[in-house]
């Protein structure tokens, strides 16, 4: 049952994940759509990476596309996915299956329905550790039980089936499960969505002190910003495809220079503790097959000027560590005051159109 | 009357209006659309034009046929022309009894469009009735209906139409009455889970709210959404019921006077002489086949039609 | 279960009181003489008033006895009996094979879906759904018997066969050889339902999260589609097993006639057209118990597979 595993070329100073310029399209019957548009973030070791964004941003793709999962009609186009120096993109099937779980593993969304139904925890986990490597099943099922105890759950339970677990349980299984081979990264995706806050903070808890304890890195994606701020130490903010913000989480939320990210602030509660109303952002998402000339954020952008109706704007390293794409980072004083009024955003018009802010250079 | 009641039947006015207005507001509009991708899947038009083919055939050919279906035809020096293989005068060629078999195949199309448009026509009236009573009612009537449904399913179909022909004689209206019996209960199977989630729909709630009958309610809320199921369901309740009635036939049970695919089949078969006179057997066979398979892909290229997400890329 | 044999059973009590010559006519032959029709009459208490007709027939049916053949003047049901295990053995094989060649290709079918072979397939697929049974069955005989000669032209065995025991005659190659047809021809239209089935159950499968959670663990194609779709997939037409056999006793019917293969559908054809009705009525009555019986059976069998059906308990 063991797959021959391919012999890899790891670059030893080469960061975990890199992710350069990568675009991914899909195949439609309205014609090609671009759901990543020229993506480029890194993961080192022992991190915390989080991708944040509204539902629909692109951001569970780029998951995909890392590990090779994106469905039949989607590729990655262009770009460059490196997992300690090896191109990804141009590994076989057989080369790419070596590398799963082995050393990047995922954790999806609505673990209700990621474990097989009809085959107990225990083999679904043994079925992992085999696949890769020449183990007895006694032994696989011992590293199992280890990893119950690992993750909070008891090893007796082991041999359930997953619709015997609740939620929260069927979570804390599937990330046993991730660990079995002792990755370097997991990619998680929405793993709390689908839970209630109590157990959410208790994996979210449980994440972090794995990094610690099993020095693993972890990317985490989610359309909730306080899961992100409560896990990560290096984030990325993702609008419509695009990266708009990126880089130290704490240099972000302390010194915010994107627009949308100042928007997404607002809109969730107590970040900086200080916030007492919820502000949303206005207005929705492009729709991804009629993309608008300019910036993707211009909609609905309460700072936008004709200049931003041209390109879509570069990322600009605005500090250490942090980048942002907008044109108005000088202006980015004002906008930080001004966003934090509820009638700045109310200035967002529904038919697009671009409004000014009072005293800037047209 | 007072304003509020005014107003609520106002509103139940208004919304009485949404099933079928939405639904021929959707056929004027949407037709030509409709049309536009029925006839972007080859397969959905070739079926149509196999239907359209042998409704037209079952029209016209009374006037078409070159002989009676039971005219004995006779040789040059006066003996049966029977089973003469296809020549110019008898392009299918003749029966054992001399009788030309393409006469018998143009006129038997006649009995098989009749069958299969009556059969589906009930099929998915019945099933959908008792679907929507079902689903929409739940409780004790739910559990009545499906509970004769259950039974009925172990009634085999076959078997049970050869009862009832034996009780109550070989014509075409008691096979029908043996579809009619049996073959609705899967279309009221499937019919009555659609109904389960359309139920909780918040147009029905409302229509609820504000008074409306049960009885309007499905009709005007309910039926209209589950028409295009009962449609899918019907077209392939036509090619069952043309190959029940077939087979039927095919076992003796038949009308002999009436000609038909399925007899002509089982005067082939009775008779041995299948096993050389293959213009006899070939096309009434072909034809059960090409009808079947037609309306299937009708039924499947509307489906397309109503569920865009069936669509090939 | 119980329900619905009791429901059927009833109906055809119904039923068969209702053919021409009425109830007298169902049970007593036009050949027998005054006297013995004057037996049979007080047997069935023909005299007596419909409910106590009714039990009497009820009581009957419990004990298996559906009276004399009129044909053939043995008892109904050794003859019935005798014809069973024919049926059986010709739709039982026709069906295990069937079911196990239809779900594999329907699993290969989902598999490919989008390619020109799938499209092929599948429709390839629909035309021999649409092919009446007997009319293949006419066909496949007329190339394999008549024409190339290959093939016996049917019955159960051939002339010169003989047999000491039920097993022997089962087994031996005679036997195999005049099911060989029969067999292949029940199967084209056994076929269809658990292939469409199981292919449409593998295409929603495939979008479960669990496939991808197989994928991304890095397991073969080949494992994802056995051990984790069609795993899961195969549920379902194990229930669909059920409403399917209504329907495929129908074709086991057409296929004994064609193939003049004794088993229990072919005598209940010539005996409905002879008007021999107890045999019609006991072998309607078989047929139905079988149906019913399948039905319960796949129940039992969808509950075993499916552990959250099962363990509904825990």
């Amino acid at each position: 049952m063991k797959q021959a595993s391919a012999e890899f070329d790891f670059d030893a100073d080469a960061p975990l994940l890199d992710v350069t310029d990568v675009e991914v399209v899909y195949e439609t019957s309205v014609g090609d759509l671009t759901a990543v548009d020229h993506i480029s973030f890194s993961v080192d070791e022992n991190e915390i990476f989080g991708l944040v964004g509204e539902s629909g941003c692109g951001k569970s793709t780029v998951a995909q596309a890392v590990l090779g999962l994106l469905p039949s009609n989607g590729r990655v186009n262009k770009g460059s996915i490196k997992y300690r120096g090896v191109e990804m993109t141009e590994l076989e099937k057989r080369e790419l299956d070596a590398l799963r779980w082995e050393h990047l593993s995922l954790i999806s969304q609505g673990a209700m329905n990621a474990l097989n139904p009809v085959h107990r925890i225990s083999s679904q986990i043994i079925e992992a550790i085999q696949a890769h490597r020449d183990v007895p099943t006694d032994e696989a099922r011992e590293r199992a039980a280890e990893l119950f105890e690992t993750v909070g759950l008891d090893p007796e339970r082991m041999d359930d089936y997953p619709h015997q677990f609740s939620g929260g349980m069927k979570q804390r299984a599937y990330i046993a499960m991730s660990l079995a081979l002792d990755p370097d990264l997991i990619i998680a995706d929405e793993p709390t969505t689908a839970l209630d806050v109590i157990v959410q903070d208790q994996i979210l808890k449980r994440l972090k002190e794995l990094r610690d304890e099993l020095d693993i890195s972890v990317i985490i994606i989610s359309h909730d910003i306080s899961v992100i701020a409560e896990t990560c130490n290096r984030l990325g903010v993702m609008y419509s495809g695009k990266l708009m913000e990126y880089g130290d989480l704490r240099d972000i939320f302390a010194n915010p220079y994107n627009p949308y990210t100042l928007g997404m602030q607002n809109a969730f509660p107590t970040l900086r503790g200080d916030q007492s109303d919820l502000i949303s952002i206005p207005g929705s998402p492009p729709d991804i097959a009629d993309l608008p000339d300019g910036c993707r954020f211009l909609a609905r952008c309460p700072f936008a000027t004709e200049e931003c109706g041209q390109e879509h704007p570069p990322l600009q390293e605005v500090a250490e560590d942090h980048y942002s794409a907008c044109y108005h980072h000088d202006r980015i004083d004002t906008m930080r005051t001004e966003a934090e009024r509820r009638s700045t955003w109310n200035r967002v018009q529904d038919d697009g159109t671009a409004v000014g802010v009072e005293g800037a250079d047209d | 009357m007072s304003e509020e009641t005014a107003r609520v039947g106002e509103r139940r006015h208004r919304e009485t209006k949404q099933g079928w207005r939405r639904f021929i507001q959707n056929l004027k509009r949407s037709t030509i659309e409709q049309g536009r991708i029925f006839v972007r899947s080859k397969m959905a038009v070739a079926g149509l034009a196999i239907i359209v083919f042998y409704i037209l055939m079952a029209l016209l050919a009374p006037y078409i046929v070159p002989y009676a279906p039971y005219e004995r035809l006779y040789m040059a020096d006066g003996s049966w022309a029977s089973l003469q293989p296809p020549t110019a005068a008898h392009p299918l060629g003749t029966t054992d009894s001399a009788h030309d078999v393409l006469s018998q195949l143009l006129l038997g199309s006649r009995i098989a469009m009749f069958v299969g448009l009556l059969g589906a026509f009930m099929v998915a009236i019945i099933g959908t009735t008792f679907g929507i009573v079902a689903g929409y009612y739940g409780g004790w009537v739910d559990e009545v209906i499906m509970r004769v449904v259950d039974v009925l399913y172990g009634l085999p179909f076959i078997p049970f139409v050869i009862v009832l022909v034996t009780v109550l004689g070989a014509s075409v209206w008691n096979i029908i009455l043996g579809i009619a019996l049996l073959y609705w209960l899967s279309t009221a199977r499937v019919i009555r889970s659609e109904v389960l989630t359309l139920r909780e729909r918040p147009y029905v709630e409302a229509a609820q709210a504000a008074g409306a009958s049960d009885f309007r309610i499905m009709g005007v809320h309910i039926l209209p959404n589950v028409i295009p199921l009962s449609a899918l369901y019907a077209a392939i309740a036509v090619g069952y019921s043309i190959v029940a009635q077939a087979s039927i036939a095919f076992l003796g049970f038949g009308d002999p006077t009436i000609p038909s695919w399925g007899v002509m089949l089982q005067r082939a078969f009775v008779t041995q002489a299948f096993g050389t006179a293959w213009w006899w057997v070939i096309p009434p066979g072909l034809s059960i086949t090409l009808v079947v398979t037609g309306a299937y892909l009708v039924g499947r290229g509307y489906e397309e039609v109503v569920n865009p997400q069936l669509q090939e890329k | 279960m119980v329900l619905s044999l009791f429901t059927v059973i009833t109906i055809l009590f119904f039923l068969f009181r209702m053919v021409p010559g009425g109830p007298m006519a169902a049970i007593t032959s036009p050949r027998m003489n005054e006297a013995a029709r004057q037996a049979v009459i007080e047997d069935y208490g023909l005299n007596e008033p419909l409910w106590k007709q009714y039990l009497l027939y009820m009581w009957n049916v419990v004990q298996l006895n559906f009276g004399q053949s009129f044909y053939y003047g043995e008892s109904v049901r050794s003859l019935v009996a005798d014809r069973f295990l024919n049926t059986m053995s010709l739709m039982v094989t026709a069906f295990l094979i069937s079911y196990t060649v239809g779900t594999y290709l329907g699993a290969q079918l989902g598999w490919i879906r989008g390619t020109t072979k799938e499209r092929v397939g599948m429709l390839i697929v629909l035309i021999i759904r649409s092919t009446p049974v007997f009319w293949t069955g006419m066909i496949v005989l007329y190339l394999f018997s008549f024409q190339l000669d290959l093939f016996p032209l049917g019955g159960m065995r051939g002339m010169q066969a003989t047999y000491s025991t039920t097993t022997q005659k089962f087994l031996s190659t005679d036997f195999l050889y005049h099911l060989a047809l029969p067999v292949f021809t029940l199967c084209t239209f056994y076929v269809g339902l658990p292939l469409l089935l199981m292919r449409n159950n593998l295409l929603e499968v495939l979008s479960e999260d669990y496939i991808d959670t197989a994928r991304a663990k890095g397991l073969t194609d080949r494992r994802i589609l056995l051990k984790h779709a069609a795993r899961n997939a195969i549920l379902p037409v194990v229930t669909a097993f059920a409403i399917a056999i209504g329907f495929a006793v129908g074709g086991q019917v057409l296929i004994e006639t064609v193939y003049s293969w004794p088993g229990l559908g072919r005598e209940m054809v010539k005996a409905s057209l002879r008007s021999d009705y107890p045999v019609a009525q006991g072998a309607f009555t078989l047929l139905s118990v079988i149906v019913i019986t399948m039905n319960f059976v796949a129940d039992l069998m969808y509950s075993y597979l499916d552990p959250r059906v099962r363990l509904e308990g825990s």
